[in-house]
C-alpha cells in the first residue's frame, strides 16, 4: 500500500524535472501531456494507496466489508531514508499513508488531474506553456508532499512549496504588473502564516524534542495553546481566513485553471487538512479551536457579503471560496473534522467546476471577466450553462447536489455544541447559506439567462468541435459536473456516514459535535430554506423582472471597499514599512554604505599611487636594492653577534 | 660541526674565501654598473662562480662533500640561467631594440 503513495508523490516531480530540463527540445504539446499524464499516474498511485489502506483493515477485521463502514482503518508510516539528523533530532523522509492522507491524495491528484487536463486546452497557444506546465506539476507535487508528509517538518516543507508554486503561478503572466503585485501579496501573507507555524513547531520541539504527529499528543496547557495558535496562524494564512484573507481575491490574476486548482480545490483548503491532522493539539487547546471556528464563521459572513458587490466573475467565485472555507473552519473548529473534510471534498468538486465553467466563458469572450457585460451567455453556450448550474446548486446546497450533504452536517455540528456560541455559529451558518444563494444566483442571473447582450453577440466566438471549447476543456468540466451532483451521496450524516467512519482513526469527531438526527433534519431544512430564499431574492432582483436593489449607499461603499481590510493594512503595515525604508535610504544607504564604498576605493587608489613609484622598471635599481638589502642583513648579523 | 684539521697542500682556506669574495664583488659591481645585458650576464656568472668557490673551499675546510655537490647544483642553475639570458639577448637583438638594460623599462609602475 505504500509504494502507491510514493508513485503518487514522485510522478509530478519527475514531470517538472523533465519539462524543465527538456526546455525547447520538447514541443509545447508534449510538455502539456507530460504534466497531465504524470498527474493521472499520481491518481493511480493514490487509488493504490487507498485500496491498500482499505484492504489492510479489512484484513484486520473481516466483518468490515463496505468502504470504511464501522471500520477502524489504521495508518502506516513509510520511511525512505533519514533526511536530517542533528543530535537526538532525527527526521526521516517519511510518508504517512492513513485514511486522512489517502482521501487528500485522491482529491488532490484526481481533481488536479482533471484541471491540468483542462489547462491543456485553456493554455493552448500561450507564450510560455512549458513553464506553466512545469509549475503546475511542481504544485501538485508540493501539495502531495503536504498531505502525505509523515511528520510536521515534511508537512511544513510541502506548506512552503505550495506557497512558492502558488506565487509562481499567480505571477505567471509576468508582463502584467497587477499579476506581479498579486503574486507578491500572496507570498508575503503566506510567509506570515509560515512564520507563525514555524514558531508553533519550535515550541513543540522545545517541549517534546520531536516533530512527529505523535508528539502532538504530548503537550497540554499553555504549550498546547501556543502550538495550536501557531498552527492556526499558518492555516488561516493559507486558507485566506480573516485577518489574512486579502491575498486570495487578488490571486485571481493567475490563469483560470490555477484559480480552480490552487485557489479553490486544493491549496487553500490545506488549512482545514492541517487542523484535522493536528486535531489532537487543538483538542488540548479548546480556546484556540473555538477561535478557529469563530474565524471561520466571521469569514463566511464577510466573504459572502463582499461577494454580493463584485463584478469580476472570478472574484465572485473567489469570495465564495473564502466563504466556503469559512464553513470548513467552522466544522473543524467545533470538532467535526470529518464533516469539514467532507465539505473540503465536495467543495473541491463544485468550486473547481465553477471556476472551469467561468474559464470557458472567459475563453469564449476573449478574456472578458466583467459579469455586467455577459448577460445571455447561456443562449450561445448551453453546456457551460448547465454545468455551471449544477455547480451553483451544489454550492448553495440544494438537494440532491453535493453541497447539501456536506454543508448541512457542518452547521448541524455547531448546533450540537449546545452552548450560546454554538448557536451563534449555527445562525452564522444559516445566514451564510442565504448569502451563498444570493451571490451565486446573482452571478447566474447576470451571466446566463435571457437574450445575449450586445457585448456577447459581438465578442463571442465559437471554438472546438462543440463550439464551447476543445474536448480537453469540456471533458473535465463534464466529469466534475457529475461529481458535483453525486459526490455528496457518499454520506448523509443522519442515515449513512461511511466518510466519517473512514476518517475515524485519523480524525475522530470530538465529543459534543455529534448532532442528534432531529437537529440534522431541522438544520437541513433551515439551510435549504435559507438557500432557496437567497435564490429567490437573486431572482427577484437580477432576473428580467428586476425589482430595484435596495439603496444602501453606505453599506454598498463598505462592501465595495471589501470592509477596508486592504486600506487598513496599507496604513498599518505598508505605509510605515515604506517610510522606514525611505528613511534608511536617505540616512544610511546613501551617506554610509554608498559613500563608504567610494571612500574605500579612493583610499586604495591613493595608496597605490605612492607604492607604484618604487616600481621604476630599471633593472639596475632593483639589483641595487637587493644588494643593499643583503649588505644590510650581513651588517645586522655582524653587529648582533 | 667540528673543524677537522687535515693535511692540505696549497694555500689556506682564508685565501680561497678572500678570492671568492673578490670575484663576487667584481660580479656584483658589474651587474650594478654595466648597461649591456651581455656583460650583465657575464658579471652574474662571476658572482655565481665566486659563490661556488666559497662553497668548495668550505667543503674542503670541513671535509664534507655536501658543499661540492651543492657547487654542481649551482653550476646547473648557472647553465640554465645563461640559456634563458642569452635567448633573451638574441630576442632583443632580433627586434632591433637597444641592448641597454636601462632602456628596457616597460615594467615601470
Amino acid at each position: 500500500m505504500t509504494y502507491g503513495a510514493w508513485i503518487c508523490l514522485v510522478s509530478p516531480l519527475v514531470a517538472t524535472i523533465v519539462i524543465l530540463l527538456g526546455g525547447t527540445t520538447l514541443t509545447r504539446r508534449a510538455a502539456a501531456w507530460i504534466a497531465t499524464s504524470s498527474v493521472f499516474v499520481s491518481f493511480g498511485g493514490a487509488v493504490t494507496a487507498f485500496l491498500g489502506v482499505h484492504g489492510a483493515h479489512v484484513a484486520q477485521s473481516p466483518s468490515c466489508l463496505s468502504f470504511g463502514l464501522h471500520c477502524n482503518a489504521q495508518g502506516e508510516l513509510t520511511t525512505a531514508w533519514t533526511w536530517l539528523a542533528s543530535g537526538h533530532f532525527k527526521f526521516g523522509l517519511e510518508l504517512l499513508v492513513d485514511p486522512l492522507s489517502t482521501v487528500m491524495m485522491l482529491i488532490v491528484s484526481g481533481v488536479g488531474g482533471l484541471i491540468v487536463l483542462y489547462s491543456v486546452g485553456y493554455m493552448d497557444g500561450d507564450n510560455e506553456e512549458r513553464r506553466y506546465f512545469a509549475y503546475i506539476a511542481l504544485f501538485v507535487f508540493s501539495m502531495l508532499m503536504l498531505v502525505e508528509g509523515g511528520n510536521l517538518l515534511l508537512l511544513l516543507v510541502g506548506w512552503g512549496l505550495v506557497g512558492l508554486s502558488s506565487y509562481l503561478l499567480i505571477g505567471f503572466w509576468h508582463e502584467r504588473p497587477s499579476a506581479v503585485q498579486a503574486a507578491k501579496k500572496a507570498f508575503v501573507m503566506n510567509a506570515f502564516g509560515d512564520a507563525t507555524m514555524a514558531l508553533g513547531l519550535f515550541v513543540l520541539i522545545a517541549h517534546t524534542q520531536s516533530l512527529s504527529f505523535g508528539a502532538l499528543g504530548g503537550v497540554s496547557g499553555s504549550t498546547a495553546n501556543w502550538v495550536a495558535l501557531g498552527l492556526l496562524g499558518g492555516a488561516a494564512a493559507k486558507s485566506a481566513q480573516i485577518p489574512l484573507q486579502t491575498w486570495l481575491p487578488d490571486a485571481m490574476e493567475g490563469p483560470t485553471p490555477v484559480s480552480a486548482l490552487i485557489h479553490a480545490a486544493t491549496m487553500v483548503t490545506a488549512g482545514v487538512y492541517l487542523i484535522a491532522r493536528t486535531h489532537v493539539v487543538f483538542e488540548q487547546a479548546r480556546t484556540i479551536e473555538l477561535i478557529a471556528a469563530g474565524t471561520g464563521a466571521l469569514t463566511l459572513l464577510v466573504a459572502g457579503l463582499i461577494a454580493l458587490v463584485q463584478t469580476d466573475i472570478k472574484r465572485v467565485i473567489a469570495y465564495s471560496t473564502m466563504s466556503q472555507i469559512g464553513y470548513m473552519f467552522l466544522g473543524a473548529g467545533v470538532g467535526a473534522y470529518a464533516n469539514g473534510m467532507f465539505h473540503l471534498m465536495t467543495h473541491a468538486f463544485f468550486k473547481a467546476l465553477l471556476f472551469m465553467t467561468a474559464g470557458l466563458a472567459i475563453h469564449a469572450l476573449a478574456g472578458e471577466q466583467d459579469i455586467r457585460k455577459m448577460r445571455g451567455l447561456g443562449r450561445v453556450m448551453p453546456i457551460t450553462k448547465w454545468c455551471f448550474l449544477a455547480g451553483a446548486l451544489a454550492l448553495v446546497g440544494i438537494p440532491p447536489f453535493s453541497g447539501f450533504f456536506s454543508k448541512d452536517s457542518i452547521v448541524a455540528a455547531t448546533g450540537a455544541l449546545g452552548t450560546w456560541y454554538g448557536w451563534v455559529f449555527w445562525l452564522c451558518g444559516i445566514v451564510g447559506a442565504l448569502l451563498t444563494g444570493l451571490y451565486t444566483f446573482r452571478l447566474w442571473f447576470l451571466v446566463f439567462p435571457g437574450e445575449p447582450s450586445a457585448f456577447v453577440r459581438e465578442h463571442h466566438h465559437r471554438h472546438g468541435r462543440w463550439g464551447e471549447g476543445p474536448w480537453t476543456m469540456l471533458l473535465p468540466v463534464a466529469v466534475l459536473a457529475v461529481l458535483a451532483t453525486v459526490g455528496g451521496w457518499l454520506q448523509w450524516a443522519p442515515l449513512w456516514h461511511p466518510f466519517t467512519d473512514w476518517l475515524h482513526y485519523a480524525a475522530a469527531t470530538a465529543e459534543g459535535a455529534e448532532p442528534s438526527s432531529t437537529l440534522e433534519y431541522a438544520t437541513s431544512a433551515a439551510t435549504v430554506i435559507a438557500g432557496l430564499a437567497g435564490i429567490a431574492i437573486a431572482w427577484a432582483i437580477y432576473s428580467e423582472r428586476s425589482v430595484a436593489i435596495p439603496k444602501l449607499p453606505a453599506l454598498q461603499r463598505v462592501l465595495e471597499n471589501k470592509f477596508y481590510f486592504d486600506a487598513v493594512y496599507d496604513r498599518l503595515f505598508y505605509a510605515p514599512a515604506v517610510a522606514i525604508a525611505a528613511l534608511l535610504r536617505t540616512e544610511v544607504e546613501e551617506p554610509v554604505i554608498l559613500q563608504g564604498g567610494t571612500d574605500l576605493g579612493q583610499t586604495a587608489l591613493d595608496a597605490g599611487g605612492i607604492a607604484r613609484r618604487i616600481q621604476t622598471g630599471i633593472l639596475r635599481t632593483y639589483v641595487f636594492f637587493i644588494a643593499a638589502g643583503a649588505a644590510a642583513l650581513v651588517l645586522a648579523f655582524l653587529i648582533a653577534k | 660541526m667540528p673543524v677537522l684539521e687535515r693535511e692540505m697542500s696549497g694555500p689556506g682556506t682564508t685565501w680561497y674565501v678572500a678570492l671568492a669574495a673578490f670575484l663576487f664583488g667584481i660580479g656584483a659591481l658589474g651587474v650594478l654598473i654595466r648597461r649591456n645585458p651581455l656583460i650583465v650576464l657575464l658579471s652574474l656568472e662571476l658572482m655565481l662562480n665566486g659563490g661556488n668557490l666559497a662553497l668548495i673551499a668550505f667543503s674542503r675546510h670541513f671535509a664534507n662533500g655536501a658543499g661540492q655537490i651543492f657547487g654542481l647544483a649551482v653550476m646547473a642553475v648557472a647553465a640554465s640561467e645563461v640559456c634563458v639570458g642569452l635567448g633573451l639577448v638574441v630576442a632583443i637583438n632580433r627586434r632591433k631594440l637597444a641592448l641597454d638594460v636601462d632602456r628596457l623599462s616597460e615594467l615601470r609602475g
